[in-house]
């Protein structure tokens, strides 16, 4: 009687458990998608990627500040996205510790894979092997408002190309008025200034890290010294609103739009939200410029990659081919004014019709991006020391002891 | 033998026994897992080299050791007990003076209890980001009060400066747990007998006299309780540091569980946040066993 019960039982397990795989494999899938707040044109690919194919994406935006904490926990609970688009500064750590998929075989079946934004793929790669492809590219540089060079007398055909010239233009653009300023910065945002602020020193062949990144050189490198001088001048002139100071990143964007202001580092993000958000401003971006002459950019934005452990690895990489594919690249990104990341196709007709956008893709050949396993501790962190010695040094005026406390402390974190 | 039968041939008493521990089981449960359990594996994890994600592996008492010449966590500590001495006797003049004032039974008085505890219900974290915004420098309504009155002729950039940073940190934390410490005093003033009230008066004594010869020593349990618990609140802040001043200005203001918070989940060591978790831990119990010494009822 009992056997009968359980061989009936076995076979109805057994029938389920056959019909199910076979299901599975015909049923169209949903994928989370994890992307942080700063990425803006995720939301049209996603639905551009839904209404054409049968797989689903379901994606979810993180605060950019929070990622990382947010990335980390999930992974570590086991409750990782099936597809993560991560700052590509952090990529390191996470391919160092395990945490995404060896994606090297996919990646050398791509045509294109020479013209990917290089700073993208060096980030995404981890002892050889690739773990993320290039998503959403930024290269930093200077916008200004032409409005304000023309009525200080400046020519806006002619921006600056050296650290004395933006530093004329400041003060040209300071005494306009009293609540007219040459320049801002966030000065309490962490990741800003590294976007914003390092390419001044690396344009003036300068480093705050080795050339193998295993060293921080602040105190040996002259040039970190003189351009927290360059920025400690501008403040102490009043040639920088006073909120400026504690600005966590809220108003990175907003205080330029306000007409305001002279001059500021932003990415292509600013030039799409300047256009479409703030259409009676007038402005033109430039190259960030070295001490004297040459140019930098930091080369940032985001990879995509696949967490470890993702059940549907075919399926991401259907989406990534599809977001890195020539049409998507120029219709959704380019058509949207977001940097394509393969290089070649910056040259297209929608960058032909905006020249600001197409100096925005050219940043990326000049891109600097430190490779660390611990840059968020040393860079992004709001309690770190980056953005500690540039507040001493610039609000406080102690460049001295702001250097000697940074190199310290950059030691203690890249020694672990 | 059923189980039923079994507990029919125990005594009376060995009956009361097991009786009394089913009753306290529950409790003794959610104290093991949500307490005891967590605790013992922060205590494991201490003596590890335990990332957030990878491989984790036994390092002995290193964590420990780090801790000595760890720079922040040793101003952190200073910060803390600065913050915790300068915070608790606003808190407590503060919540005396509320509790004495609502404290006879008249007609509306309950509006006025819940006035004063509302803001107890609302969160820290909530109350913080509300006092973000009411000190802000461009649209906080704080500043447009002070400059329509004259009061400052700019708009006051309060995170700015470790002093001015620490001070409306202070007033939007005191503004938001005075309540908390009202209500215990409350039940404490309410406890003492108006009878001795009357015959103190009736000794000629005055109101100073009354409140120190028999209000606060009739009160000394209800005050070393809320007294604590103010104290480890203090001991434990973070979440009004992270949201209004992000550890700022130049790192002043970064407490011991908001250091705690960055090591773990930020730079990811969590075996080292874990040992300084156990450390504050030990910490705390000093601390609370020193208090409840000093405010022992000697009658």
């Amino acid at each position: 009687m009992k056997f009968r019960k359980l061989a009936i039982f076995a076979l109805m397990i057994s029938l389920v458990g056959g019909i199910m795989p076979l299901s599975a494999q015909d049923e169209p899938v949903t994928m989370s998608l994890w992307v942080r707040d700063s990425t803006v044109l995720v939301e049209a690919l996603v639905d551009g990627w839904n209404e054409t194919h049968e797989n689903q994406i379901e994606l979810t935006v993180i605060p950019a500040s929070e990622f990382v904490t947010k990335m980390g926990a999930a992974v570590a609970a086991g409750e990782a996205p099936d597809i993560a688009s991560i700052d590509l500064i952090y990529t390191p750590a996470f391919s160092s510790a395990g945490q995404l998929t060896d994606l090297t075989e996919l990646v050398d079946q791509l045509e294109y894979v020479d013209d990917l934004s290089p700073a993208h793929m060096t980030l995404g790669e981890y002892e050889g092997r690739n773990y993320a492809v290039p998503f959403a590219a930024e290269g930093s540089f200077l916008i200004y408002n032409t409005d304000l060079f023309t009525e200080a007398g400046l020519d806006p055909e002619n921006p600056p190309t050296t650290w004395d010239e933006v530093l004329e233009a400041a003060r040209a653009i300071s005494a306009l008025g009293d609540d007219i300023y040459g320049y801002y910065f966030a000065g309490s945002c962490a990741g800003c200034n590294a976007f914003t602020y390092l390419p001044f020193i690396w344009a003036s062949d300068g480093d705050v890290l080795s050339e193998d990144f295993s060293e921080a050189t602040l105190l040996d490198d002259p040039i970190v010294r003189e351009a927290l001088e360059l920025y400690r001048t501008m403040w102490d002139e009043g040639l920088i609103p006073e909120g400026a100071s504690i600005d966590s990143g809220e108003n990175f964007t907003n205080a330029f739009a306000s007409g305001n202001i002279g001059m500021a580092g932003t990415g292509a993000f600013g030039i799409d939200n300047y256009k479409s958000n703030y259409p009676e401003l007038n402005f033109d971006v430039t190259y960030i410029p070295g001490k004297e002459g040459g140019t930098a950019s930091f080369g940032g934005g985001d990879v995509i990659g696949i967490p470890s452990g993702s059940e549907y690895v075919e399926e991401a990489w259907e989406f990534i081919a599809w977001a890195l594919s020539e049409e998507v690249q120029l219709e959704l990104y380019a058509g949207n004014n977001q940097l394509p990341v393969r290089l070649s196709l910056s040259d297209n007709e929608y960058f032909d019709a905006d020249p600001r956008l197409k100096l925005a893709a050219s940043t990326l050949s000049v891109g600097h991006t430190p490779y660390s396993l611990v840059y968020n501790d040393l860079f992004n962190d709001a309690n770190g020391p980056w953005l500690l010695m540039i507040q001493v040094a610039i609000f406080d005026g102690d460049i001295d002891g702001a250097l000697d406390e940074a190199q310290q402390r950059f030691t203690e974190i890249m020694e672990g | 033998m059923t189980a039923l039968q079994s507990l029919q041939g125990l005594s009376w008493i060995q009956r009361r026994k097991i009786t009394g521990i089913l009753f306290v089981l529950p409790t003794v449960i959610f104290v093991l897992i949500f307490f005891i359990i967590p605790l013992l594996m922060t205590f494991f994890m201490s003596f590890h080299d335990w990332p957030l994600f990878g491989d984790r592996a036994f390092i002995g008492f290193d964590n420990y050791v780090d801790l000595t010449t760890d720079r922040q966590f040793l101003k952190s500590l200073d910060f803390t007990a600065r913050y915790t001495l300068l915070v608790t006797p606003p808190i407590f003049i503060l919540g005396f003076i509320l509790a004495s004032l609502v404290r006879h039974n008249i007609p509306g008085i309950g509006i006025f209890r819940t006035i004063f505890f509302m803001p107890v219900v609302i969160g820290l974290g909530v109350s913080s980001l509300l006092w973000v915004w009411l000190l802000n420098d461009q649209v906080g309504i704080i500043n447009r009060f002070m400059l329509d009155m004259g009061l400052v002729t700019k708009p006051q950039l309060f995170m700015a400066k470790p002093d001015s940073a620490m001070a409306v940190v202070i007033l939007s934390v005191v503004w938001k747990t005075v309540g908390f410490t009202m209500i215990l005093l409350l039940a404490g003033l309410q406890g003492i007998p108006d009878e001795l009230y009357e015959s103190a008066e009736v000794d000629g004594a005055g109101y100073f006299q009354k409140l120190l010869y028999i209000t606060l020593p009739l009160m000394r349990r209800t005050i070393a309780l809320a007294l604590i618990l103010s104290v480890i609140g203090s001991v434990l802040s973070f979440d009004q540091f992270y949201i209004m001043t992000n550890g700022g200005p130049r790192n002043s203001t970064i407490s011991i569980v908001y250091w705690i918070f960055n090591n773990s989940f930020t730079y990811f060591k969590m075996g080292y946040g874990a040992a300084m978790s156990i450390v504050l831990l030990v910490i705390l119990v000093i601390l609370s066993a020193v208090q409840f010494y000093l405010l022992r009822d000697n009658t």
